[in-house]
């Protein structure tokens, strides 16, 4: 398979994307409908905004001229998914972000500067019931999906897919996680994120697909609540697939409490008077919560087994690269 | 009949009287054609200390025996690391801020000059704010892509870096991920060649952001704190210095290194009475080098009691700081080689230009950093040698001598 995308014809047209597209399509109903049984309700979230998630690693904002203001695409819909709580105690949205991510991630064969995200937040909830609900709902895709003859034309192996457990996934912390890769001889930051080459080491080594959990407070954005028994470490996970698909789904409990968030968004680097609204709202009061946010194309990179993330988009952009 | 005040600072009195607020900083017809700084008619501490050649000289034997003859100045070798990267010499140039002055040609003559010499290049405070990011606006000149490239051209092989500052605002212009992001930085990064620097405070005015006058009619007034002091069309804009604690500092460092793992990191700290502890601080994060402008530092508007009153020497800040624990720059009134070779004994790496290397390109805009350098590592050469040291970081505290006021 070509490492990097063909003409939007060519690849709209390949029987492989029209296999993809249809298995993602089945993705989007399965979850659509095990979230709407559970009592979420589907937001359309915005486009555009004063302020977006500041959390993405190095990925430059788009900057938008908003009659004279200046606004940013998405990068995620992580503040809105918490002002939403204010109308409804569970939500969910498939939401769009662009991120201008670094060009040395267009070889990641994991990065899109445009993607979508399964967007979901419980009100009240911790960082336990989140992950309840991720590891519930992956079985729930999965099964959704397996028997799709696209698989086959994919020529995906399933039975890995039928491997994956009803819930109860396995979950290591960070700090275990930099140990082991220390011991594997990887040079992995202990104060960091995992960074993809370990993720892709460790996915690897995986048959299954397990959590991450608490990441050190310099590794993520200022909404990730920081534990009160664990001065430091963040209430906050990742999903990782396994047979080297890595990262899928990151998520945490977040923090809600006004103070808590502008220190934390100076301990981001972040300036909070543009945060303005966000923060009038969160001082006014918001409501506790713990979510998630599944990376759609990595989803369904994972599902049909693709080398390459962008072969799970119509119309892929790589990072650094032009196209349509 | 007049009032007088004999032995009172009357006419400061008065001009205060006459002008209201404008009068505390200097005067208005100097901002863009006047470099700011600390004034010290009979030099600082540093300038009282003496450097003082021993007679005997083991190190020197070591290199005569190493040489096979007597060694002599060209013996000593100033190639450092600095802050991650290698140095043609214990030197770099560092950020002239938003000012009109640095605004104009000057930074990208430094810019290609500094390459050339293979010396680091920090490029500064609101370049991006004041002055659009190239990417968008291609023309500029004046922009912070254009002072990358100028210096990328003219870079060797092996040494220098370039290191983009990042102030509480720029973070709302995002200046690290542009330039992180951006396919004109990726031979920088690839060759290990572009860090960040964390700005939290500058010499010139310790306790206080960048100043700036501007036009009220600026587009880039909206987005600072704008203060209508002069009572004309010009108007003060302050950038805010950001809060700290340790705790922020720490954080601030780790999510660089977690954000932008292929950059170096570089912190700049004002001349602080807590210097040492948030040097400690950031070095213990991961930085890798910590930058100290002393309070004779800045090229940049400030009130005048804060050039004259506000913030550690540069001296007293190296004594704070003692044994450092990592990368130390310093910067502040340095454009000459004895107190370059001071600033190294008393524990600093390399030495930061500022105004002189402003006034150099300002001389000649093709040769006059290069030319200023050259003074300096002359002079390195010789002081050092004279010292009976062959290397930059040889030279320590043994080799000062402060007059009868202990250090």
């Amino acid at each position: 398979m070509d490492s990097t995308p063909s003409s939007p014809r060519e690849h709209l047209s390949s029987p492989v994307t029209r296999a993809v597209l249809r298995v993602q399509n089945a993705v989007l109903a399965a979850t659509r409908e095990f979230l709407s049984a559970q009592g979420f309700t589907e937001l359309l979230p915005p486009v555009i905004g004063p302020v977006t998630d500041p959390g993405a690693r190095g990925a430059k904002q788009v900057d938008v001229d908003y009659y004279g203001h200046r606004y940013k695409l998405m990068t995620s819909a992580i503040l809105y998914k918490q002002a939403s709580l204010t109308a409804f105690d569970r939500i969910f949205c498939i939401a769009p972000n662009v991120r201008l991510e670094p060009p040395e991630t267009s070889t990641t064969a994991r990065h899109l500067a445009e993607f979508h995200q399964i967007d979901v937040e419980i009100a009240g909830a911790g960082v336990g019931e989140a992950m309840d609900l991720a590891e519930n709902l992956l079985p729930h895709v999965v099964k959704s999906v397996v028997t799709m003859p696209e698989l086959v034309l994919l020529r995906r192996d399933v039975d890995t897919l039928n491997a994956v457990p009803n819930g109860a996934f396995g979950r290591r912390t960070h700090a275990s996680v930099v140990t082991e890769l220390h011991s594997l001889g990887h040079e992995q930051n202990p104060d960091g994120e995992i960074d993809w080459q370990a993720e892709v080491l460790l996915s690897s080594r995986a048959t299954q697909p397990f959590f991450i959990t608490s990441y050190p407070k310099g590794s993520r954005g200022f909404y990730d609540r920081e534990s009160a028994e664990n001065p430091g470490v963040l209430r906050n996970f990742d999903l990782i697939a396994p047979e080297g698909f890595g990262e899928l789904c990151s998520g945490s409990e977040r923090e809600h409490r006004y103070a808590e968030i502008v220190t934390r968004m100076r301990e981001t680097g972040e300036n909070p008077v543009k945060y303005g609204w966000y923060l009038d709202m969160v001082r006014e009061g918001i409501p506790s919560s713990a979510g998630f946010g599944i990376g759609l194309e990595r989803l369904t990179r994972y599902l049909c087994g693709l080398e390459n993330v962008w072969q799970a988009s119509a119309y892929p952009k790589l990072p650094g690269v032009a196209s349509p | 009949m007049t009032l007088r005040a004999p032995g009172f600072p009357e006419q400061d009195v008065r001009v205060r009287a006459t002008h209201g607020p404008a009068a505390i900083f200097p005067e208005l017809t100097e901002y863009g054609t006047t470099l700011f700084g600390a004034v010290a008619e009979s030099g600082d501490r540093l300038d009282s200390a003496r450097l003082v050649p021993p007679s005997f000289m083991p190190r020197r034997l070591e290199k005569l025996i190493e040489l096979g003859r007597e060694p002599m100045y060209d013996a000593v070798d100033l190639t450092t690391s600095v802050g991650g990267f290698q140095s043609a010499l214990p030197l770099y140039v560092s950020a002239f801020g938003s000012t009109r002055v640095a605004s104009d040609d000057l930074g990208v003559a430094a810019a290609r000059q500094a390459g050339r010499l293979g010396i680091p290049l920090v490029i500064g405070e609101n370049v991006v704010p004041v002055n659009g990011y190239g990417r968008i606006d291609g023309a500029t000149e004046k922009s912070l892509l254009a002072r990358i490239r100028a210096y990328g051209e003219e870079l060797g092989e092996h040494s220098g870096g370039v290191v983009v500052q990042q102030s509480t605002e720029d973070a709302d212009a995002e200046v690290w991920n542009l330039v992180y992001s951006d396919p004109a930085t990726q031979p920088l990064l690839d060759t290990g060649r572009l860090g960040l620097e964390l700005k939290t405070g500058q010499g010139a005015k310790p306790g206080l952001g960048g100043m700036s006058v501007l036009d009220s009619t600026s587009a880039v007034a909206d987005r600072f704190h704008v203060d209508t002091v002069f009572g004309t069309d010009e108007v003060l804009r302050c950038a805010s210095p950001g809060t700290f604690t340790q705790e922020i500092l720490r954080q601030q460092i780790r999510l660089m290194r977690n954000n932008y793992p292929r950059a170096k990191v570089w912190v700049k700290l004002p001349p602080a009475r807590d210097v040492a502890d948030a040097a400690r601080t950031a070095w213990e994060a991961g930085a890798d080098a910590v930058a100290v402008d002393g309070a004779e530092g800045g090229t940049g508007w400030a009130p005048t009691g804060f050039l004259a009153h506000v913030g550690l020497p540069l001296a007293e800040c190296l004594r704070r700081l003692g044994e450092s624990a990592g990368d130390l720059l310093v910067s502040g009134r340095m454009w000459e080689g004895t107190r370059v070779v001071k600033c190294l004994a008393l524990g600093a790496r390399a030495a930061g230009l500022g105004r002189a290397a402003l006034l150099a390109a300002d001389t000649d805009p093709v040769h006059g950093l290069e030319n200023l350098v050259r003074c300096l590592e002359l002079e390195l050469r010789l002081l050092v040698s004279a010292l009976g040291k062959y290397s930059a970081g040889a030279v320590s505290a043994e080799d000062l001598w402060w007059g009868d006021r202990a250090n």
